[in-house]
């Protein structure tokens, strides 16, 4: 489903993705950790297609070259990321925003619109999902949203988008053990075999939650390591010092 | 007419043959069109032959009593006064009688600007309201600018009179017609009992050729409440001035208002509110979007006189620059000569905001869609003070941001 190769990513003359290659199949589940700033957040953002970096390599998504597209059209390829820090719009509600989201793919797609009715059955069943109340949808896009509840927005939207590919960028952070709890049975509901999703994320604990077929370690832009499940729950216990080339960093971790 | 001429206009009319208009120098009128405002020519209010355009189409239908002015002058046909409910009068100024005409004559301290003085002198023509009782009804003042080949600008007054303990709301939409150059001169004068509440609308929406200059005059007594709603959105130079005065003891204004400028629009809001007694609050709190090569002043003032103890005021202006030609203007001032005073103000220029438009996108949400919604979004929070739906209706509409 989504192929990755070679993928270089830099801001000015600082690269942060390194030659990154990955190959992500239908209906699999993919964990990538790192340390931080090893280029993790830069590796979704460059999916999605956030303006500002130069870009080389390859990324196709079912064959379509992402690299050559829009944000909005990635969207509507079928790429949905969850925000590590998802913004706040003040004065844009909340289920207005939503209904153009969905729409707006929809429209890319060359279908029709969702009707009000149907709409506003789709966002009943996806609040559930996310345990969150009927009011949520009143309120402006994540303004003044506690941080776990800008997490379940994200999922919220996830559920409404249907994506093909979702890349959850450290959807974890900030989240107490219940929020956690919630937005990890929010993506297990999701999880199906025409559906891929990749999650960023620095710690195992999440990945105790949504089990990852694959499990790799991104370190300077680069993926050094790929392994099953057991492979985060080694960096748990031994933290990422074996992967990094810097022998200061070893000593430090030696020493601790 | 009924009323003779006042003392105040026969004074004023003395003064309009050797007025100096506002400069450079003058720092309310800075940022003024000087050369233009030079061109235009005011006269005694006079009927138009026929007036172009269909007046119901720019304006918000209301429900409940409209007086319709066409450069200044009462139009019988266009207006509606069959509902004004009891204990409200609303009246044509040449309708007022004798006995009223004190109301007229009042002149709200100095307003010594050349345009003011303007208003008073050739202002014969415009609307009275009396209130007694609270009224859940809308009053509707509509002033519509017909540009002249002799006299191509109108003057108008409306004066509020609202009763002790009594409340009303009125909606002064002002437009005009044709692209000739000109402008409309008008002058609102407000005038609070103790305890009495007043909802006061601007909508600002002349003619891109056109100018307005508007001054709203206030006197508020202890207790009372004014809300002040101003949408400045038409006129190639379109001006609204507000002086505020509290004059009795827990007075409160609420001003707030949206300007959104286009094209080489300038939109110059003046708005000062004087403490004048104990314990009066006040609160400023408007919006500015600016696009193309258009200008926005808010030039926010509160004067704090001595005895005035216990003042509590807020001041803010926020403004979004959707065009590196656009510019903003904003000037929050402060004079305090009281005690036990708070007064806050805070400022804002900023631009659409990237992260939230890239968020946006990557919901499959186009470019110029996302755009429009954040701009919306950054509107509709002065929007949110209005109840009226039929006015909130007009207004996004005329935004071209109608979401359904």
């Amino acid at each position: 489903m989504l192929h990755v190769e070679n993928l270089t990513a830099s801001i000015g003359d600082k690269p942060i993705l390194n030659g990154l290659s990955l190959d992500v199949g239908a209906g699999e589940v993919h964990a990538i950790m790192g340390p931080n700033g090893s280029g993790k957040s830069t590796f979704a953002h460059a999916l999605a297609g956030r303006d500002g970096y130069e870009i080389s390599g390859v990324a196709t998504l079912d064959g379509a070259d992402l690299l050559e597209m829009e944000p909005e059209d990635r969207a509507a390829a079928g790429i949905f990321m969850g925000f590590q820090y998802p913004v706040e719009i003040p004065g844009v509600n909340n289920m207005y925003f939503l209904r153009t989201a969905v729409n707006s793919v929809r429209r890319a797609r060359g279908e029709d619109e969702i009707s009000a009715r149907e709409f506003l059955k789709v966002a009943q069943e996806a609040m559930e999902l996310v345990e969150m109340k009927q009011d949520f949808l009143n309120r402006s896009v994540n303004a003044g949203f506690s941080g776990g509840e800008k997490k379940r927005n994200e999922i919220l939207q996830m559920a409404m988008m249907q994506p093909k590919l979702a890349v959850l960028d450290e959807t974890d952070s900030g989240l107490d053990i219940d929020a956690l709890r919630v937005v990890a049975s929010g993506v297990n509901s999701l999880r199906g075999p025409e559906r891929s999703i990749i999650v960023i994320t620095h710690y195992q604990r999440l990945l105790d939650y949504i089990k990852p077929d694959f499990v790799h370690v991104l370190v300077e832009g680069k993926i050094v390591e790929s392994g099953d499940h057991t492979l985060a729950l080694h960096l748990e216990e031994k933290g990422y010092a074996d992967f990094l080339g810097d022998p200061d960093a070893e000593l430090s971790g030696a020493s601790a | 007419m009924t009323v003779a001429t006042l003392p105040s206009q026969a004074a004023a009319l003395d003064q309009v043959g050797s007025l100096q208009l506002p400069t450079k120098r003058d720092e309310a009128w800075r940022y003024a069109p000087h050369k233009s405002l030079a061109n235009l020519t005011f006269g005694q209010a006079s009927m138009p032959s026929a007036v172009p355009g269909d007046v119901d189409a720019q304006i918000p239908q209301l429900d409940g009593p409209r007086l319709v002015l066409v450069n200044g002058v009462v139009d019988d046909e266009r207006s509606d006064l069959s509902s004004v409910p009891a204990g409200v009068s609303f009246v044509g100024l040449s309708d007022v009688p004798a006995a009223n005409a004190a109301l007229l004559d009042q002149t709200h301290g100095s307003a010594d600007d050349a345009f003011s003085i303007i208003n008073r002198a050739y202002g014969s023509g415009g609307a009275l309201v009396q209130v007694d009782g609270q009224h859940a009804d809308v009053l509707h003042i509509v002033d519509v600018l017909v540009p002249g080949a002799e006299q191509n600008a109108s003057t108008s007054r409306v004066v509020i009179d609202v009763a002790a303990g009594s409340s009303v709301t009125v909606v002064e939409t002002r437009i005009g017609s044709g692209e000739m150059f000109g402008g409309s001169n008008v002058r609102t004068e407000i005038t609070l009992a103790e305890n009495a509440t007043v909802e006061h609308i601007i909508l600002q929406d002349l003619p891109a050729a056109q100018f307005h200059i508007g001054r709203v005059d206030v006197t508020q007594a202890a207790g009372s409440t004014l809300n002040a709603r101003l949408f400045n959105l038409g006129a190639d130079y379109g001006r609204v001035a507000y002086h505020v005065h509290l004059t009795g003891e827990g007075a409160h204004a609420d001003l707030s208002g949206l300007y959104f400028g286009f094209g080489t629009q300038t939109l110059d809001q003046q708005i000062t509110v004087v403490h004048e007694a104990p314990n009066c609050t006040s609160r400023q709190s408007y919006r500015g979007v600016l696009d193309d090569s258009s200008t926005g002043i808010w030039n926010g003032g509160v004067d704090v006189r001595p005895g005035a103890d216990g003042t509590d005021s807020e001041q803010s202006n926020d403004n979004l620059l959707l065009s590196k030609q656009a510019d903003i203007n904003t000037m929050p001032r402060l004079e305090i000569l009281a005690d036990e005073v708070s007064c806050q103000h805070g400022a804002t220029v900023g631009q659409l905001d990237e992260t939230a438009l890239y968020y946006m996108r990557s919901r499959g949400i186009r470019k110029e869609e996302a755009s429009k919604l954040l701009i919306n979004g950054f509107a509709d929070q002065v929007m949110d003070e209005l109840d009226n739906e039929v006015v909130r209706a007009w207004i996004t509409k005329r935004l071209g941001h109608d979401h359904e």
